[in-house]
């Protein structure tokens, strides 16, 4: 019941609630990956949901995952205590010439909605720039944001940089934005591509537990 | 440099007759009205050599605007046999960066497009801001709409101007928190969307004067300004009709009913919002813009009959065939289409294939 009530408080974007019920059901002895895959997750799953339903849009999506961040702060040092560790790491940012955020902003937030940890280097970044954060950082997983027909130009590029670099073979490439198809995305050689925020986490967890599966 | 309008569009008078029409139909709900525009690469393609940064925008305001008049020219020149809908219109193109900047904050001048920052930390920011009209990119603007209209006026081209609509320029103003203040500061949003009403009716007012100062004589040079005020709904694509019924549209209407009539524009993956555009008072257009990855609004022709209620659909397509076979479900309703094309000869050629099915 109480992993259910921190599902539906998050839905319906309670920060403070979520943040309260989160402590009380460790204090009530659950264990916190539970409370992550059964609360968090699950009430994050079925934003990720409607909203590709076009049942709730990006307000009630941004309010949800802030509960969701609210509950982390929670979680997340017990989580680390009990060895808990992401199920992958990626890198996002919206492509160099592109100044809009709240595509990628929601990519990153329903990533991290996954449990996937997130290094987010903003807009209008470079390929110098990714490919010294993918040097940095070792990321399973960079996304690429594009919202104009000008700009996701830039994915192709960024891609052929990533190549020419040596690192191609070390990461998956997912492109989205408004004008991103996914003829475009197997154009440029990009692995995955997604329509919208929710389908990006989806794809990240398959892409991510495969190569865990793959690895081993 | 430009020639009279009638040497553009050697059918105008037929044309505004007929545009007129379309919009005295769908401002009284009344269907019937199909027209065409083609659109050949050089109606658009000219934006792209255009190169905003090359301009110093203290000193260089009569070169931008002799600059981009001559490509205006130039691209009105190409279609000058095309007998469709569209009227050559001269306006000022600074990127999105403009849009916003007249009220605060700088222009990010880029080679095709611009960008502005949201500068309003806390959503009542706006209370401080320096009184409406007196920032330097309001100013700015008005020199350069007035430069073009010197070159300009003589010809009678119709001047145009689009806007952001409230809430529009609230999210430029504020960025991404604006998604929050619905849930967080309610009654503080509808302050700032008040505000923004209310700047866009003082900036289109002062635009409209340059206008009509310049082209009152003209008989056609005040067609898309007088009585009329374009905006873009685009951040409505965003949210749910619900919030755009209590935050939105009392906004959205009083600008509208400051000026008259409404031309809009949304996206077609907004396709649920048509609904509620259209039952704005006062709404002759909709640009319902199509959107990769989102439905084709040419395919839910029927739907969008319903909820248009008369108001004119301006939609695109991909091909001829797509009007063709959907020309008896149009006609209940009021569109306007728009075909891209690969040159002007194709352009020409679907121009006569449409006058033949209408």
């Amino acid at each position: 019941m109480i992993l259910e009530n921190i599902s539906l408080s998050l839905q319906r974007g309670k920060a403070k609630e979520v943040k309260m019920q989160v402590q009380a059901a460790l204090d009530s002895g659950v264990s916190p990956q539970y409370i992550l895959n059964c609360g968090l997750i699950h009430g994050m799953n079925v934003i990720g949901g409607k909203f590709k339903n076009n049942e709730v849009f990006v307000p009630e999506v941004l309010v949800a995952a802030r509960a969701m961040n609210a509950g982390l702060e929670i979680l997340r040092p017990i989580l680390v205590q009990t060895g808990i560790r992401p199920i992958g790491r990626a890198i996002i940012c919206t492509v160099k010439g592109d100044l809009h955020d709240i595509g990628k902003n929601l990519v990153k937030m329903m990533l991290e909605g996954q449990a996937i940890d997130c290094i987010d280097l903003g807009v209008d970044v470079d390929s110098d720039e990714i490919i010294a954060a993918i040097k940095e950082h070792n990321p399973d997983l960079v996304c690429l944001s594009a919202l104009l027909t000008t700009t996701m130009i830039e994915q192709k590029v960024i891609i052929e940089n990533i190549e020419k670099a040596g690192l191609r073979d070390k990461v998956k490439i997912m492109v989205g934005g408004a004008p991103v198809t996914e003829a475009f995305a197997k154009e440029i050689k990009a692995d995955a591509f997604s329509p919208d925020a929710a389908s990006a986490a989806e794809t990240a967890v398959q892409m991510l537990t495969k190569q865990v599966d793959d690895d081993v | 440099m430009f020639n009279k309008l009638e040497w553009y569009k050697p059918n105008l008078a037929e044309t505004v007759n007929m545009l007129e029409r379309l919009y005295y139909d769908a401002l009284n709900r009344q269907g019937g009205n199909v027209t065409f525009r083609a659109l050949p690469p050089s109606d658009v393609d000219f934006y792209s050599t255009f190169d905003l940064r090359k301009y110093n925008y203290d000193t260089d305001i009569t070169r931008y605007a002799e600059d981009l008049c001559i490509l205006l020219h130039n691209s009105y020149c190409k279609r000058r046999l095309l007998d469709d809908n569209m009227l050559p219109t001269i306006s000022p193109a600074l990127g999105i960066g403009d849009y916003s900047a007249f009220v605060t904050g700088e222009i990010d001048f880029r080679q095709d497009t611009s960008w502005s920052q949201p500068s309003l930390k806390e959503v009542d920011d706006w209370k401080h801001l320096p009184p409406l009209g007196t920032s330097k990119w309001y100013q700015r603007f008005l020199v350069i709409c007035e430069e073009m209209l010197k070159i300009s006026a003589g010809s009678g081209i119709p001047f145009i101007r689009g806007f952001f609509s409230p809430l529009d320029l609230a999210g430029a103003l504020r960025g991404e928190e604006l998604y929050y203040d619905f849930y967080d500061n309610p009654d503080e949003l509808h302050e700032l969307l008040n505000y923004c009403a209310d700047a866009t009716i003082k900036f289109a007012d002062d635009i409209y004067d340059l206008a009509d100062k310049y082209l009152r004589d003209s008989k056609y040079g005040l067609f898309y300004t007088k009585g009329i005020i374009n905006m873009s709904e685009d951040i409505a694509c965003m949210i749910s009709g619900t919030l755009y019924r209590e935050f939105c549209r009392p906004h959205t209407q009083k600008v509208i009913d400051h000026f008259g009539v409404g031309h809009l524009h949304t996206h077609s993956r907004a396709m649920y919002l048509v609904k509620e555009i259209c039952s704005l008072n006062n709404v002759a257009n909709l640009w319902l813009a199509t959107d990769p990855n989102a439905p084709k609004p040419i395919e839910h022709i029927e739907q969008l009959v319903d909820d248009a209620n008369g108001v004119c659909l301006a939609i695109d397509c991909e091909h001829f065939t797509e009007i063709k076979n959907n020309f008896y479900k149009l006609k209940k309703g009021n569109f306007s289409i728009t075909l891209p094309v690969k040159n002007i000869e194709e352009a020409i050629e679907f121009t006569e294939k449409f006058k033949i099915l209408r």
